[in-house]
């Protein structure tokens, strides 16, 4: 038996029929969850964001329109929900805490060393590779945040990124060349760290 | 493969999604272009979150089994949320329990005061009687007793 399409799924919670949304949102969970992740390292903030994103979408389907993939909509509210997280938090520092773990030097050692196919492997295999890409990420203000997971993870065009977050396009380009500029300064200091221990 | 090409490359190799002649081709160009060398370890900071698997990451402690969506379900930290949403209600039924208070004393208030005689009674009252309320009051005004006081 083929999976229903999504919009006829919507048209059956519209009815009334909740277990139709349990199944939306099944379908829709690793996406959502996915990209939370990318937001926070915390796995229980990016499962509540996650799980309050499917409330939200699930109070405000009424006012869903078929005219954009309820992918796309969903998208949307689950950006929304991350970008005022990450303003609520107001963890902007501009610098880099510098108390890294043996583990985080080691890491930074790595990839100072070693080669482009083994970083690939070992990040794979470390947590402390991912939790230093949290880092850097934190260092970035929440707008450039946004702008850099939204480009670079999600692939998202200028257009449809100005269109999630409400934003002109010059906007986004502003941002993103600011967080890659922000974002390149630090890494290269992790790295020089990295030399220097 | 040109630096601007290679940069093009990085996260499809990090993705391994990445053709595997392409693959040969920008390792070459990374062994020989110092400078792309060092732009890929600069991303590879932060290609485990923005281009990685970061469900791999997730502690296996912490993840949750294949969960269904329930209303019920709703995470303690939004739970202010619905709070903010409601408040104006509550202010709504404190405003409203307010007035129905001032109402309520007003009315038991005014009960109490409210005169013994009629209106036609008291217009009908001698003026002695009126006269002899405020007698022992000094701030009351003085009544004129004959005639005369009242031409002057």
């Amino acid at each position: 038996m083929s999976a229903k399409p999504d919009e006829e799924l919507i048209t059956e919670v519209l009815g009334g029929d909740t277990d139709a949304f349990t199944e939306l949102a099944g379908r829709h969970r690793p996406r959502v969850e996915r990209l939370c992740r990318r937001f926070f390292s915390d796995e229980e903030m990016a499962r509540d964001i996650a799980q309050e994103s499917f409330i939200r979408a699930y109070t405000a389907l009424a006012t869903y329109r078929a005219e954009m993939p309820f992918g796309g909509w969903l998208r949307a509210i689950v950006v929304n929900l991350c970008y005022d997280e990450l303003r609520r938090r107001r963890r902007r520092p501009e610098e880099l805490v510098g108390d890294f773990s043996a583990p985080e030097v080691q890491w930074m050692q790595t990839a100072n060393v070693a080669s482009p196919e083994d970083l690939v492997g070992e990040a794979e295999e470390r947590r402390e590779a991912y939790d230093l890409a949290h880092r850097l990420l934190d260092t970035l203000k929440p707008e450039d945040r946004m702008v850099m997971v939204l480009k670079e993870s999600e692939d998202l065009s200028v257009s449809e990124i100005a269109e999630t977050l409400g934003w002109s396009e010059a906007k986004v380009k502003i941002r993103a060349f600011r967080a890659r500029q922000a974002l390149r300064k630090q890494a290269e200091r992790m790295l020089a760290a990295g030399r220097n221990r | 493969m040109n630096c601007f090409e290679a940069r093009q490359e990085f996260s499809a190799l990090w993705r391994k999604t990445l053709a595997s002649d392409r693959r040969t081709d920008l390792l070459a160009h990374l062994k020989e272009c110092e400078k792309c060398d060092h732009a890929f370890r600069v991303f590879a900071l932060t290609a485990p979150v923005l281009h990685g698997d970061v469900e791999r990451q997730a502690p296996r402690a912490s993840r949750p089994a294949r969960r269904e969506f329930s209303l019920a379900d709703r995470p303690r930290r939004f739970a202010s949320v619905s709070r903010e949403v409601s408040r104006p209600n509550r202010w709504m039924s404190m405003a409203a329990a307010a007035a129905i208070f001032v109402f309520a004393t007003s009315a038991a208030y005014l009960s109490t005061r409210a005169p013994s005689e009629s209106l036609a009674e008291a217009l009908s009252a001698p003026e002695s009687s009126m006269t002899s309320e405020t007698a022992g009051d000094p701030l009351a005004p003085e009544m004129p007793s004959t005639e005369s006081d009242l031409a002057s």
